[in-house]
């Protein structure tokens, strides 16, 4: 009997374990845990046996199991690991298609309205916390030869036919843990906006090609000094200019100049102790937000016309003042943006006693909740102060507010091989001042080489530096090697 | 007496019998996954990584990186740097990645072209990283409680015994974020360790698959060396990526410093 109790309490035992044991793997919880799981994506195969599908999950790992054996596609370089050399071949063109028959003596802007070679070379050198670079440009657009260069004044031909040009040239360290120094020319780029300035005041920009280029692109290094003093989330930046530059813009005789005759000559400041200029920045970078504070004492990038003793026209650059401060702000796939500038010390050639002090106020959204896509709108009005209506008389059609709209989407595609870029831009509340729309497209042939295409529609203004700008509707490629 | 004491033996071993049966199943899919989350995944880690993009037609495009991860509690300061090619040398990702779901990353991107930092705003994390197939929730740890957990079944990976085990969001708000309805991840029973996953795209009809390969002991962490992920649709292979990590070293005494705007924008 209590043999038989042994045997049964044992059995039972025995049977409890495998029942513990066995249960999560029956069939039957499995197959319900499969079709309740397979029920939503694979909501096309519903009717089949999930098993099956189970199985299906598995052998998909086959193919990329064979990627194993794969080799380094890419090949190492022969430099020392210190020296970094890079650079870029390019071929870029366009081709103007609503440009009218020009009058008698004008230029004739139809058909090709660009063909540039390109190169570019950037060294670097490394050593430890401390590094130098320097990198430079060059291009010969052959349109200018194709299209007859007998059409153009020498100058045009001196500014847009070929240029070798100095970039990045910048020796850059730490002199100790909390103080950096980067010295020679370069870049600073201050504030939050991307694609209108505000406060990003101390390189000048390259204008050649409104709307064509990206600011990114455009903007022109300058020799300075520039001190950085880190502590906590806080950084104090203190810059020296020592070279004085400004925006390269369309000269006569090019197509997006607007006038019948050219500008007076432009006196630029000597290179000399008493035109540095000078700018201080401090900067804070805080979770979800940032924040900048800057002044800076510079040559105004806008020249005014007025004349020397000899009664002689010719354009200056005033001193300006400027003090001004951005914001960032970051919540879920949002970034707001907001920058503001005050400028004093601006002149005018009709009230050319008088200084005008002048207020940009900027705002900014942009948006990354849908997939691949970054679509950004940034919005700024310039408001002169005690603004007086001779002002708006030539040379210096100057409004009292100047507004700005830039709209951008960008989408990714195929993986990143693809890039969709719109850009809408518009002078004026309404586009009266003049507008721009730029479709472009980007396609990443492999890692080195990228096709370009796109097309760019312009409609003029009532008055200004767009004014006579919508017959130059273009369509462009470009094609790009990078090394 | 003696059958008395041989009765109370065998029901000792019963009960002992059942608490060991017991406990190996009170294993739950939690249970299971809590393991895997609080595995010594390792500190302060810095390696380089090579990405291989191939398409459909078997076209390749290479992206090398280093990186530099360092733990601050359950949060990582995450700091990238593209090496190679050409047009994205330089470029510099800086991620606070919060653990804490519902708070949003701190990130900013360093473009040289730009000579400039940009905050990015996304809390969004079902994006491609760099045109690859892993999304930003692939690089980044999942919160535990963020899904719910369940075993499909036991199976093989390589002669290694693995669980399947089902993981589904607890809710829309995390579906979005994270960019999966689904995922069924094979974890290894003997180290505690992903070592497949299929993941269910919210949106599109796709399916990826991801392996990890290459498992090492490195600084006594084991650590895949190698993870390939491809992206699906209707069984047809749309795209894959393989990434290669080699240079891994742990416990490195990374200072606070470099995870700041200022070091991605000097470079390391």
């Amino acid at each position: 009997m209590k043999q038989q109790l042994l045997k049964n309490i044992c059995i039972f035992s025995f049977i409890l374990f495998l029942f513990h044991f066995a249960a999560p793997l029956s069939a039957q919880d499995l197959d319900d845990i499969l079709s309740s799981g397979f029920d939503t994506e694979l909501s096309e195969p519903a009717a089949k046996d999930t098993s099956n599908d189970i199985d299906e999950l598995l052998s998909g790992f086959d193919d990329v199991s064979d990627e194993r054996q794969e080799k380094d596609a890419t090949a190492s370089s022969t430099l020392p690991e210190w020296l970094e050399v890079t650079g870029s071949l390019g071929l870029a063109g366009s081709y103007n298609f609503t440009h009218d028959a020009p009058k008698e003596d004008d230029v004739d802007f139809r058909g090709i309205s660009m063909l540039r070679t390109t190169a570019s070379l950037s060294s670097e050198i490394h050593w430890g916390d401390w590094q130098a670079k320097i990198s430079g440009h060059g291009f010969y657009d052959a349109a200018y030869a194709i299209q007859g260069r007998e059409q153009y004044t020498n100058t045009l031909l001196d500014l847009y036919e070929q240029e070798l040009e100095l970039d990045d040239f910048y020796l850059q360290g730490s002199l100790s843990s909390k103080l950096d120094i980067k010295i020679g020319r370069q870049v600073v780029v201050w504030g939050k906006s991307d694609n209108v300035r505000v406060t990003d005041i101390l390189n000048p920009l390259d204008n050649r090609l409104p709307g064509m280029v990206d600011i990114k692109n455009r903007r022109l290094p300058v020799a300075m000094t520039k001190l950085d003093y880190y502590i906590g989330d806080w950084n104090l930046s203190g810059i020296m200019i020592h070279e004085v530059r400004f925006d390269k813009n369309p000269v006569y005789n090019s197509d997006f100049y607007p006038g019948q005759q050219p500008l007076p000559p432009e006196q630029k400041p000597d290179h000399s102790l008493a035109n540095q200029q000078y700018a201080l920045a401090l900067n804070g970078i805080f979770s979800g937000w940032d924040l900048s504070l800057y002044g800076a004492w510079i040559f105004d990038g806008r020249a005014h016309i007025t004349t020397d003793v000899n009664d002689s026209l010719y354009r200056k650059h005033s001193r300006v003042f400027m003090t001004g401060m951005t914001a960032n702000l970051a919540f879920g796939n949002w970034l707001l943006k907001g920058e503001g500038a005050w400028f004093d010390g601006l002149e005018f050639a009709n009230l050319e006693d008088e200084d005008f002090s002048r207020l940009d106020l900027m705002g900014g959204i942009e948006y990354l909740g849908f997939s691949e896509t970054a679509l950004s709108l940034e919005i700024v009005n310039r408001h002169l102060v005690d603004f007086d209506e001779q002002l708006t008389l030539s040379p210096d059609i100057a409004q009292e507010n100047t507004i700005q709209t830039v709209a951008k989407l960008i989408r990714d595609f195929a993986n990143d091989t693809i890039q969709l870029k719109i850009l809408l831009s518009l002078f004026g509340a309404h586009g009266e001042d003049g507008m721009f729309e730029r479709v472009q497209l980007d396609y990443d042939l492999n890692d080195a080489v990228t096709l370009t295409g796109g097309i760019i529609f312009y409609q003029s203004g009532n008055q200004g530096a767009l004014s006579a700008i919508e017959d130059n509707d273009r369509i462009f490629f470009e094609f790009s090697y990078d090394f | 007496m003696l059958q008395l004491k041989q009765i109370q033996e065998v029901l000792l071993c019963g009960v002992i019998l059942l608490i060991f049966s017991a406990s190996a199943q009170a294993m739950t899919a939690r249970e299971i996954m809590e393991k895997v989350d609080g595995r010594d995944d390792g500190d302060n880690l810095t390696a380089n990584v090579e990405m291989v993009l191939i398409d459909k037609k078997n076209n390749r495009r290479v992206r090398k990186m280093k990186i530099l991860n360092k733990d601050k509690g359950k949060d990582t300061w995450k700091l990238q740097f593209f090496v190679s090619p050409a047009d994205v040398k330089d470029t510099g990702f800086l991620t606070y990645d919060y653990y804490e779901g519902g708070r949003d990353d701190d990130q900013w991107l360093y473009l040289p072209d730009l000579r400039k930092t940009k905050r990015i705003a996304s809390s969004d994390k079902s994006g491609a990283f760099m045109g690859s197939d892993f999304s930003y929730a692939d690089m980044t740890k999942r919160v535990l409680d963020e899904w719910t957990y369940k075993i499909l079944k036991e199976s093989e990976v390589k002669g290694h015994k693995v669980w399947l085990i089902e993981a589904l969001p607890v809710s829309k708000e995390v579906e979005d974020r994270y960019g999966f309805s689904k995922s069924v991840i094979f974890i290894r029973q003997d180290i505690f360790m992903g070592v497949r996953a299929v993941h269910w795209l919210k949106e599109g009809k796709k399916i990826k698959y991801q392996e990890m390969l290459g498992f090492e002991q490195i600084d006594g962490i084991w650590v895949s060396t190698e993870s390939r992920m491809k992206t699906t649709k209707n069984k047809v292979t749309l795209h894959k990526t393989v990434m290669k990590w080699s240079d891994i070293k742990y416990n490195q005494a990374i200072d606070d410093e470099m995870f700041t705007v200022r070091r991605l924008e000097k470079g390391i």
